[in-house]
């Protein structure tokens, strides 16, 4: 028989980690249905009959964020046939508050206390008889971490859910409450599953508007329960969820006193709260994080292992050993010239431009992955909400933006731990404003041809991308659909640990897996699209493959939509193509344009046609291009992300379309008001557009916000005008 | 009684009262705080603080700081 055992328990008590050690690579991941939030389910090792069901980290089944919701359906309406609930032995307490909630749905339970190994080690001692007795379940020891004691967990919950005992829940609650409990049991009774009665009639009892609903009693039944309920709330003078916390709490407070013993109680100072008294310091909190991210940038992308590392991938693996083995095989045995052009300088060079970015990323992702796996990650959300929550965003929307800098995919995914579907949406539609490591050649190219190879361009694309996402924030969060404040602010910061090279290498492949899957289907697709459109054309009266790119199909299309560009400075079919074939990997842009300009083949930064394209542009029309190509729609993998994420092709259409307009807006800005200044402009039509364009952003950015507390005395004056 | 915000760090205080919307109110039951338990304040960094509530950590903004009134 098959059983299904959920895996439950609250965020960084080792869900995860024992995950992993119980199914090995036996995984699955996909989402739950109609919410982006990730499910894992896999088989147990050495036990095919067993499914492991991952539920995400919750705190209660009370339902508060996306993962608690659907936690919480899973174990309401899905009902597995047991769960191990993880407990973080280090702090109990607060773990045994879901405990008793999981317990209470009367399915056989296995309690894990996790982390055995560290609470050994502060000397504490949880007697593990007392603590089971008193939750009326199994309670073993674990340490996922260490492989201890899970597979143990795993076989205990398979044989009890096969057992299919029923599970008696100890009484938590006072008498009057547990009275009043036993009054709904009774009146429900037959309604609901029989397991799950106790649970049904505490949520009852709660007045949990989701089971309500659910029970539709009929509305005399309804008021003779509510009376019973007001009774309590009279007697204990609070309201009756306040009530039912309260005691779960006291409740656990005996247990845990009856059955752990402190070596050290009360308040001390962990390691964890000194190095958080120095990373967090009023003063130092913001230096520390500079010197932690340039550092991790500087491995990624620095001349020390970054660039190495990308220039071989680029050069020898694919360039050499690819490229001119295949081509070699190919001319070899005589195959028709296109179909060589077709996989070796479509295909190859195309999957290999983007092929070449895959270990810088890859560095760049385990870097970010330790932060994560250490505990920094959290701390850096802290740090940050403080200086985001001024244009309207949370610190959580700092941690997509980091990932950003990678890359745009997983970036866009890393927005689901946000709560508030408003601040959720707005960091999805300005995480892609932060240059990813694909858009750094269009950098290089444009600071090459234009300004001598300058620190400072790159440095401000950095900087346009961040000045972008405050404008953004400050202009969306004045809209109606994004009026009110950000959520508040409310994070568990896990205890510093060690890194577990387990967990790092899983994080950093699910991340990049995202990058290089694309690599082989949109990629692949849409450069052999976009070779064959280069290829081809009407040449000397008749249509076949092109001597000269001037008459390809793809100048045609270029030079009929490049009058779109000609305000922003660029308008040739060339930089049209070029940011055309963005859309579909920024890192193509530059290989593109190469082509365009009638190169083979161009190095990362297309350092051949810097000429040209000095010749052929104005500077600040060059760094309007590289503005343009950094902020407007992203590749379309990240589209792909953005359109999962937002879940409506409302808001992913909005999202996409935001990004286009506020790229041409600045661009323009920048081109028409910044080449006047230089003089490289001439005053004209467009610059009075331009200029009307940045009285119209000033006007949005500085704005009263009519939803905000002036809006609200504004509405308060006109009603009272009214009357 | 005084806002958790202005409470002297790394002393013991009990949680006297949590105002605020219902939503909130509960998940913050749900990370430990509730009426009368100790807290201690970690570290504040611009009006967000660190606190200790039972064994773990968690972090709070300025206005949820606010809500939260100890005895002091």
């Amino acid at each position: 028989m098959e059983v299904k055992i959920a895996l439950a328990g609250n965020p960084n008590s080792g869900k995860t980690t024992m995950f992993n050690d119980l199914t090995g690579s036996n995984q699955r991941v996909g989402n739950w249905p109609g919410v982006t939030v990730e499910k894992k389910e896999g088989r147990l090792k050495g036990a095919r009959d067993v499914v492991i069901q991952d539920l995400p980290g919750i705190y209660s089944l009370s339902p508060y964020t996306l993962e608690e919701v659907v936690a919480r359906s899973y174990l309401v309406n899905e009902k597995p046939d047991a769960i191990i609930n993880i407990v973080d032995g280090t702090n109990i307490e607060r773990n045994l508050y879901l405990t008793t909630q999981l317990i209470e749905l009367g399915i056989p339970t296995v309690v894990a206390v996790n982390m055995i190994d560290v609470v050994r080690k502060n000397g504490d001692k949880i007697d593990l008889k007392k603590l089971g007795a008193a939750l009326g379940c199994e309670v073993m020891e674990t340490s996922a971490l260490k492989g201890e004691g899970s597979h143990e967990a795993a076989r205990r919950a398979a044989e009890l859910a096969r057992e299919g005992r029923r599970v008696e829940a100890p009484s938590v609650f006072d008498g009057s409450v547990e009275h009043a409990i036993a009054h709904i049991e009774e009146s429900i009774e037959g309604r609901v599953d029989k397991r799950y009665l106790r649970w049904y009639a505490i949520k009852v009892f709660e007045r949990d508007e989701k089971v309500l609903e659910e029970l539709k009693l009929e509305p005399g039944l309804w008021k003779h329960i509510d009376e019973h309920i007001s009774d309590c709330e009279r007697e204990m003078d609070d309201d009756a969820e306040s009530i039912i916390t309260n005691q779960r709490y006291a409740y656990i407070a005996r247990v845990v006193s009856s059955a752990v013993k402190k070596k050290q109680s009360g308040l001390k100072m962990t390691a964890s709260d000194k190095i958080d008294r120095i990373v967090t310091d009023r003063i130092a909190a913001l230096p520390i994080f500079v010197v932690i991210m340039a550092a991790v940038y500087w491995i990624a992308m620095g001349p020390v292992i970054g660039t190495p590392i990308t220039d071989w991938t680029n050069d020898v693996l694919v360039g050499e050993w690819c490229m001119e083995t295949v081509r070699g095989w190919m001319e070899g045995a005589a195959v028709a010239p296109w179909l060589t052009g077709l996989v070796v300088d479509g295909i190859i060079a195309g999957v290999g431009a983007v092929i070449g970015f895959v270990p810088q990323m890859l560095i760049l992702f385990v870097m970010l992955s330790i932060l994560e796996d250490v505990g920094y990650m959290a701390r850096i959300a802290f740090i940050m909400d403080r200086i985001f929550r001024k244009f309207g965003l949370s610190g959580k929307s700092f941690i997509p933006m980091l990932i950003g800098s990678g890359c745009g995919v997983p970036a866009v995914m890393a927005s689901r731990t946000i709560e508030n579907e408003r601040d959720r949406r707005m960091t999805i539609m300005t995480t892609c404003f932060i240059p990813c490591s694909a858009k750094l050649p269009i950098i290089g190219m444009i600071a090459g041809a234009f300004f001598d190879n300058a620190w400072w361009v790159a440095t401000s694309a950095y900087f346009v991308g961040v000045l972008s996402i405050v404008i953004s924030g400050i202009i969306l969060k004045k809209l109606k659909a994004f009026a009110g404040d950000a959520a508040p602010f409310v994070m568990e910061l896990p205890p510093y640990h060690a890194p577990a090279a387990g967990n790092v290498l899983r994080a950093t492949w699910e991340r990049g897996w995202s990058f290089i899957k694309r690599a082989f289907t949109v990629i692949l697709l849409s450069t052999v699209i976009i070779w064959f459109l280069q290829s081809f054309g009407s040449e000397n009266g008749a249509f076949g493959m092109v001597e000269d790119n001037n008459n390809s199909l793809l100048a045609a299309v270029g030079g009929a939509v490049a009058f779109i560009f000609v305000p922003l400075g660029f308008g040739t079919w060339q930089a049209t193509v070029g940011a055309v074939g963005g859309l579909v990997a920024k890192e193509n842009l530059v290989a593109i344009m190469g082509v365009c300009y009638g190169f083979a083949e161009v190095a990362e930064a297309g350092d051949e046609m810097w000429s040209i394209l000095a010749a052929d542009y104005s500077g600040i029309a060059g760094y309007s291009f590289m503005v343009f190509n950094l902020l407007c729609a992203p590749c379309f993998a990240a589209m792909g992300a953005i359109k999962r994420e937002m879940n409506s092709p409302k808001w992913t259409l909005a999202a996409i379309g935001y990004m286009c307009g506020f790229a041409y807006c600045m661009s323009l800005v920048i081109y028409q008001l910044g080449g006047l200044i230089l003089g490289q402009v001439v005053f004209g039509f467009w610059t009075a557009v331009a200029l009307a364009v940045l009285a119209g952003m000033l006007y949005l950015l500085f704005r009263r916000n009519p939803y905000g507390e002036y809006g609200e005395r504004l509405r308060g004056k006109r009603a009272s005008a009214n009357a | 009684m005084l806002p958790l915000s202005l409470a002297e760090p790394m002393v013991p205080q009990s949680i006297a009262k949590i105002t605020g919307k219902d939503e909130v109110r509960r998940h913050l039951a749900e990370l430990g705080l509730v009426l009368g338990e100790e807290v201690k304040v970690v570290s504040t960094l611009g009006g967000n603080v660190i606190l200790q509530v039972k064994d773990s950590r968690i972090a709070l903004d300025r206005e949820l700081a606010n809500r939260i009134m100890v005895r002091g």
